[in-house]
């Protein structure tokens, strides 16, 4: 098997790494650099756990090779609250009681965060669509979207 | 024991308070650890090499290539497993009867039959692919009807007892019996109250259908799997399950260990529903090749693993007769319950028992005969999802309510009112409804949804209404029966509350969090909550039993005020006043008489421990679901308490169904729950959401395909289960009851709701389209055939 070395920043920390050709993002995640907040639930780019953003872009880390991530930059869920304090996304979604189980809760988070830092003002019909390749089994979305409507509004006020 | 709270409902700080959950600041930074995060040193990965067929002879293995590759460390069949033996179910004449690798037989598609350690994933699935298995495949029933037919393939000859059984350790004095299974009957449940011929004789309508349900997977988003830590002669085990005690019951007794040398340890869960209650076959395979290798294995199920070889919902056929008077009222009903329960007999004597227990707190049905039948087929195993028998009877009952009423001229509303039971009312096995909000909510849900004024405006014009109603228990009398809850008080005036029951994303330790808060009047952020640890926490009843808040919760607070009543009588020592006049808020301590005395927390537990030999205050509490009551209920009876409170709900629905193409629409789903009183607001809204999206799940669009015991949709792109964008506007109305024996007056909320979900959807697409659909889900195309009269 061919081995590759790939370059990536996570979280804004450089990585060098030899990785293997058939080695997902995600695996490089997880197992190499210990991210386990970034979670597994198909392997398949079903469920939107795995969620993570490439170069700002929300991608299913599962789907996408380690070596396809080299020289770009990944944030995880684990980079999302900054100097200690949690991103307003994140606040609304334990103050909406938009988390039970918590498993789909990281790759909703990054979802949601890139709607918003890409669309300020999004509508209800756009939250919806934005999420919908995250899956949630205990919710039912309601208290997702709800939280998701007051982080727009935080952020508007940042 | 001073045991109410002088305090008013309006002046408490944290119960009844939309509090936020103790972990979601670890669940929104993905500190969260899940059994599937935990990597321990030297630990190897465990894969399970499963049947392709339904039924088959195992006439050999090969495992010498596998064995011969690099990294494989262990490699174990069913001769290393023989006789081992577990099961959801085990009676002293119903034998557990599932291995956790398949013997000399395979019965279902995925069944263990080898199973590979390895220094990595990688190389455990490249090994147990090298694994060669010669079958003679067998022939195979898939339907529980067919199977019940003498011609058919008998799936289970004679199940021999493993053991004493499960009952026999808890006192059943009654010998185990080999069990003969005919007709691939499972198990049989009859009951009879009153005269049901009878009561069909003094009946002015009677109405008769054949309802059908499907099988729908629990859909949890972590993956199964475990972790196993074998040393010493002691199993530690991280599993992603819903209650560490029955796991840990099974785990000692199949790995031959005493209880207390294994520990099921604390993790999250990512989702649960039912689907991970009993012992699964790589559970007990971690545990035993981390035996064999003396390395901690981890084995985590792929998704398609997860729903062939783990658990499914019972897929459940009703025969439904009813007959009512002119005015409405409930004369006879006669029940057939006929459930697939797969190749093992999983919780199929229980979901026969269960589809009638659900039902008999509903109406006053004065005539009642039920049967009941578990059936062995050569499908997937079926346990227990959310409502457990509810959904299924529920998807039956309700729609031929409706039915019958409109054959009687009456309203869906009216006749239910009419039948609906009511607080005091005392059931045919003695279960008293102590607490009872079903016509309240009945009412408040049709209210609210315009129900009288919408329904039948627009029938078989696209748009529509329904009500359904449901109950569910809050804890029944199965091992370990009751919970005991412990308040350690620290010497800064914190505490720490340590429970058995488990948080799985129901709330359950936020809950107790702010019982103990609010019974030691100290702030939420000073109790620290230790939970699910087999080792470290008190015994509490398994979550998946529904008493997390109504026994678990209760023994919490009976806790807390014991450690209060601890702290009380050191406070009047110290303020000298008589304990009986003092309070605790805001972590002070004071005489309601003389509030000039007061003294914080902290002090008082400084003073027990500093002046008294170290007395550290403790508060124990006890709990359990029917006092008195000591074992199950009959599982071929019926006879016997059950629950000590049942928490009821009605459902409104709004359709509109479009005739071109078949699809519905949920516009508007509204739960009227009495949950007794909802200790936390967000929590209990919560639980009835997610079972409102998952109501509609199983109406619209989830259905397991099986063809010939093989499922074609193992996956989340085919398994379609509602997203963010199928969600209608939902709303929870509180009706609250307060139980006499529930913490703060609660009780269950956990997975009644979503029977009533089903059957109101149900009931509003025949509003919509004036056809009854008796089978689900009811798909697009079911609706098209339909609308155009094929069948």
């Amino acid at each position: 098997m061919k081995e590759h070395s790939v370059k990536i920043v996570v979280n804004g920390e450089r990585h060098h790494l030899t990785v293997g050709s058939e080695m997902t993002l995600l695996e490089v995640l997880r197992d190499r650099l210990g991210l386990k907040g970034v979670k597994e639930g198909c392997s398949k780019g079903e469920c939107g756990a795995c969620t993570v953003l490439v170069d700002g872009r929300p991608v299913n880390s599962c789907l996408l090779l380690a070596v396809e991530a080299d020289g770009k930059e990944i944030i995880t869920i684990e980079g999302v609250e900054r100097d200690g304090q949690l991103n307003p996304i994140q606040e609304e979604f334990i103050e909406h009681g938009a988390v039970q189980c918590g498993f789909c809760t990281p790759g909703m988070i990054i979802s949601a965060k890139y709607l918003i830092e890409n669309n300020p003002d999004p509508s209800e019909e756009e939250i919806r669509e934005a999420i919908s390749g995250n899956l949630c089994r205990c919710t039912g979305y309601v208290r997702i979207i709800s939280a998701i409507k007051s982080a727009v509004d935080k952020y508007s006020m940042r | 024991m001073q045991e109410i709270l002088r305090k008013k409902k309006t002046e408490y700080r944290y119960v009844g308070k939309p509090v936020r959950r103790v972990d979601g600041y670890k669940k929104v930074t993905g500190r969260a650890v899940y059994t599937v995060d935990v990597d321990l040193p030297g630990m190897l990965h465990g894969k399970i090499l499963r049947s392709p067929h339904p039924h088959a002879i195992i006439k050999s293995i090969d495992t010498s290539k596998a064995e011969r590759l690099p990294g494989v460390k262990a490699i174990i069949t069913g001769k290393d497993t023989e006789g081992v033996r577990f099961g959801f179910v085990e009676t002293p004449h119903m034998p557990a009867d599932m291995p956790p690798l398949a013997e000399d037989r395979v019965r279902y598609v995925g069944e263990a039959v080898a199973a590979v350690a390895a220094t990595s994933e990688k190389v455990a699935v490249k090994a147990i692919n090298l694994i060669e298995v010669e079958y003679e495949p067998l022939k195979a029933v898939f339907h529980p009807e067919e199977a019940m037919k003498p011609e058919a393939p008998a799936i289970h000859d004679v199940i021999y007892p493993s053991g004493r059984s499960f009952w026999q350790e808890w006192g059943v004095e009654r010998d185990s019996t080999p069990q003969k299974v005919e007709r691939n009957i499972a198990s049989t449940l009859k009951l009879e109250i009153g005269d049901v011929e009878e009561g069909f004789g003094n009946a002015d309508h009677v109405k008769e259908g054949r309802f059908e349900t499907n099988v729908t997977a629990h859909g949890a988003l972590e993956p199964h799997g475990a972790v196993a830590r074998y040393s010493e002669g002691r199993l530690d085990v991280w599993l992603s399950h819903m209650g560490p005690y029955m796991k840990r019951y099974w785990l000692a007794r199949t790995m031959g260990l005493p209880e207390s040398h294994v520990r099921v340890r604390p993790a999250f869960v990512g989702g649960a529903f039912g689907g991970k209650i009993d012992l699964f076959d790589y559970e007990y395979i971690a545990s035993h090749l981390s035996r064999l290798t003396g390395r901690p294995v981890k084995i985590v199920l792929t998704r398609r693993e997860v729903f062939q070889a783990t658990r499914l919902r019972h897929p459940m056929i009703f025969y439904i007769k009813t007959g009512v008077k002119k005015d409405g009222r409930i004369t006879a009903m006669d029940i057939k319950a006929i459930d697939d329960t797969g190749a093992y007999r999983g919780t199929g004597p229980v979901v026969v028992y269960l589809a009638h227990a659900f039902s008999i707190p509903i109406y006053r049905i004065p005539n009642l005969r039920y049967t009941g039948y578990a059936v062995y087929t050569n499908n997937p195993v079926r346990v227990a999802m959310r409502g457990h028998g509810a959904p299924q009877a529920r998807f039956a009952v309700e729609q031929q309510i409706d039915e019958i009423a409109e054959e009687a001229g009456l309203d869906p509303y009216e006749i239910r009112m009419i039948n609906a039971r009511e607080r005091g009312d005392v059931l045919p096995n003695g279960d008293v409804l102590n607490s009872c909000g079903l016509k309240e909510a009945l009412t408040r849900a049709v209210e609210d949804g315009k129900f009288l004024q919408k329904y039948g405006k627009h029938r078989g014009k696209g748009r529509g209404v329904g009500i359904g109603l449901t109950s569910m228990f809050s804890g029944a009398q199965f091992y370990p029966f009751g919970a005991t809850g412990v308040v350690l008080l620290h010497d800064d005036g914190g505490a720490t509350v340590f429970t058995g029951a488990i948080e799985f994303g129901q709330g359950s330790d936020t809950m107790m969090c702010q019982i103990v808060a609010e019974e030691l009047g100290i702030d939420m952020e000073r109790v620290s909550i230790l939970s699910g640890d087999s080792e470290l926490c008190p015994i509490a009843l398994d979550n998946w039993l529904s008493g997390g808040t109504f026994v678990n919760g209760r023994a919490v607070q009976l806790a807390a005020i014991d450690a209060r009543n601890k702290l009380f009588e050191y406070a009047a020592e110290l303020l000298g006043v008589s304990r009986d006049e003092l309070q605790a808020e805001d972590n002070v301590i004071y005489s309601v008489d003389d509030p000039s005395k007061r003294i914080p927390h902290e002090k008082v537990v400084k003073y027990a421990i500093h002046r008294n030999r170290g007395q550290q205050i403790v508060g124990v509490g006890h709990a359990t679901p029917v006092e008195g009551a000591y074992w199950y209920p009959s599982l071929t009876t019926g006879k016997g308490r059950f629950t000590g409170a049942y928490s009821f709900s009605a459902t409104f629905a709004e359709v509109e169904v479009d005739f071109e193409t078949g699809v519905v629409k949920v516009v508007r789903i509204i739960n009227a729950h009495d949950c007794g009183y909802p200790i936390n607001p967000v929590l209990v809204e919560g639980q009835a959401e997610g079972q409102g999206y998952m109501g509609m799940g199983q109406v619209l669009f989830e259905e397991v395909i099986e063809e010939k015991g093989t499922i074609l949709n193992p996956n989340f792109l085919d398994y379609l289960m509602p997203t963010s964008i199928d969600v209608p506007e939902m709303k929870t109305i509180h009706i609250e009851t307060h139980d006499p024996n529930g913490p703060f007056g609660g009780k269950e909320v956990g997975e009644g709701v979503i029977a009533g979900v089903v059957s109101a959807i149900a009931n509003a697409i025949y509003d919509a389209t004036g056809v009854r659909f008796r089978k689900l889900p009811i798909l697009p195309s079911d609706i098209l055939d339909a609308l155009e009269g094929r069948e």
